[in-house]
């Protein structure tokens, strides 16, 4: 499988935050999902891929062409979702669409007004009047619209209710059936990822802290429940990360078996994404 | 193409503006005639073209300000940085364009106003250009906010300094009266462009190196 984005050693300081040597690379025909907590450096990454801020030092690859010397050629096959849209709210989506299809050589307005009318979105409507969910579902119709072989969304589901985030997850899932060949998105929302992501990659503090195809993840992690008193201090070292009540404790481990072999009456259940990025930031200790 | 679509950009997110100041550059040249008479032709078309040209200039800075990520998304769109610098160059000479066939159109119709020639044109394309040449980069580095200031000096010292400019317009036309107009009217307008040029290959220096919103 060959890789549609590859990023080596990217290293960016902005303010007291920094991206430090982050390395990973986005196979084709995967929906990826970037995961970190607030302020991990999803944005700050996403922009640094897409030349919209400087980095000290790395090399990034799109369809295994460099990107300092083919920008425009890669951006060209490349469709861009941000956080809120960025777009000039007093305009109309018509108007909008009209600066932006020009930068496109595959725009299509046939493609345009499919999505248009699937979303329900009337040209004619000020960007500042449509709802967060809606705004979401133009920005996607941008992006879909030229034809475009990777997307690239940051945050797309910030913020919008459970209905719009299912269907914005369908369309995900349609366009990589139609001939996409990936999709990289930043979130939080994890539950979005549980239903959609292929491989995931975690952020913290500007380091990458893994890079794993979702299920060798999900089953390589043990969410166990057992008794306070049988944590010793061998025990305890063997998770990471454990959160105790007067009732027992709950922790998430790579290592269940050995877990079991100190503890063997303890309830070991499958984790979630979301235990598993908590667990690697330690945000439950 | 990409270029003009960043013009059209420019010209629709101060769309509500764009025809009251075409009405205020209708108005400058006929409005100098009746209250400031000393000063009708040259120095009304010359108000005109400033204001005009610097007020939708500010207007468009504050819709950039206002909205940050839309400039951020074009920039991760194929539109090219140097594009997005370029646009606002040629947004200011559209208005100064613009503003020179207004002045052309009065003058025929009000030929009190004076004439209008290739001279005049030129010498406004220069001062046009060299106004805008040191504006834009100074924006451009210290974003809206504070280069705002600096546009309230100009337009506050534009009455000062013309009356100014006017004077050494006649000194400067006496100098070069023993050159050919041709050459003089190329010269300025050469002059003019090769600042512009300076200018926005300094402008797209900083915004290229720029960490955007």
């Amino acid at each position: 499988m060959n890789d549609i984005l590859t990023v080596d050693g990217l290293n960016k300081s902005y303010g007291d935050f920094s991206l430090t040597d982050v390395t990973f690379s986005l196979p084709e025909g995967c929906i990826t999902g970037f995961i970190g907590i607030n302020g991990a450096g999803k944005t700050t990454t996403l922009r640094a891929l897409l030349g919209l801020t400087g980095t000290i030092s790395g090399n990034i690859q799109f369809f295994g062409l460099d990107m300092n010397k083919n920008e425009r050629q890669i951006k060209d096959r490349i469709g861009i979702v941000l956080d809120d849209g960025g777009f000039y709210e007093e305009l109309s989506l018509a108007e909008m669409k009209s600066i932006i299809s020009s930068a496109y050589t595959s725009w299509s307005d046939q493609d345009f007004k499919r999505y248009m009318d699937i979303f329900s979105l009337n040209p004619k409507q000020k960007i500042n009047t449509l709802s967060k969910g809606m705004r979401m579902k133009y920005a996607l119709t941008l992006a879909l619209s030229h034809n475009a072989e990777l997307l690239i969304m940051d945050e797309p589901t910030s913020g919008l209710d459970p209905l719009i985030r299912g269907q914005l997850m369908k369309i995900l899932k349609e366009y990589m059936e139609n001939g996409g060949k990936g999709v990289f998105f930043s979130t939080h929302i994890t539950s979005d990822l549980d239903k959609i992501a292929d491989m995931l990659i975690m952020i913290d503090n500007g380091h990458i802290i893994f890079q794993e195809e979702k299920d060798t993840l999900l089953d390589s992690y043990r969410i166990v429940k057992g008794d306070v008193q049988s944590l010793t201090d061998n025990v305890r070292s063997l998770f990471l990360d454990i959160s105790e009540t007067a009732f027992g404790f709950t922790g998430i481990t790579k290592q269940v078996s050995e877990v079991r072999h100190f503890i063997p009456d303890v309830i070991v259940e499958r984790p979630t994404i979301e235990n598993i990025m908590l667990g690697n930031i330690g945000g439950e200790k | 193409m990409m270029l003009f679509a960043l013009l059209k950009k420019d010209f629709l997110i101060v769309k509500k503006y764009v025809l009251f100041m075409l009405i205020v550059a209708v108005i400058i040249p006929p409005f100098m005639l009746w209250r400031a008479p000393e000063f009708t032709g040259v120095l009304g078309f010359m108000l005109s073209v400033i204001f005009v040209d610097f007020m939708l200039l500010q207007y468009v800075s504050l819709k950039e300000y206002q909205f940050p990520k839309a400039a951020t998304l074009l920039c991760a769109m194929p539109f090219p940085r140097k594009m997005m610098v370029l646009s606002k160059y040629i947004f200011c000479m559209a208005i100064y364009v613009i503003c020179c066939i207004i002045f052309g159109i009065e003058t025929l119709i009000i030929p009190k106003l004076g004439t209008s020639n290739i001279k005049l044109f030129a010498l406004m394309f220069l001062v046009t250009s060299v106004l805008i040449s040191v504006y834009l980069p100074i924006q451009y580095k210290l974003g809206y906010e504070k280069t705002r200031f600096a546009f309230v000096v100009v337009y506050m010292a534009s009455p000062v300094i013309l009356p100014l400019l006017m004077k050494m317009e006649i000194l400067s036309l006496n100098f070069l009266s023993m050159f050919s107009p041709f050459l003089v009217n190329g010269g300025i307008v050469i002059i003019g462009f090769v600042v512009l040029v300076i200018s926005a290959y300094i402008s797209t220096e900083i915004y290229d190196k720029a960490d955007l919103a």
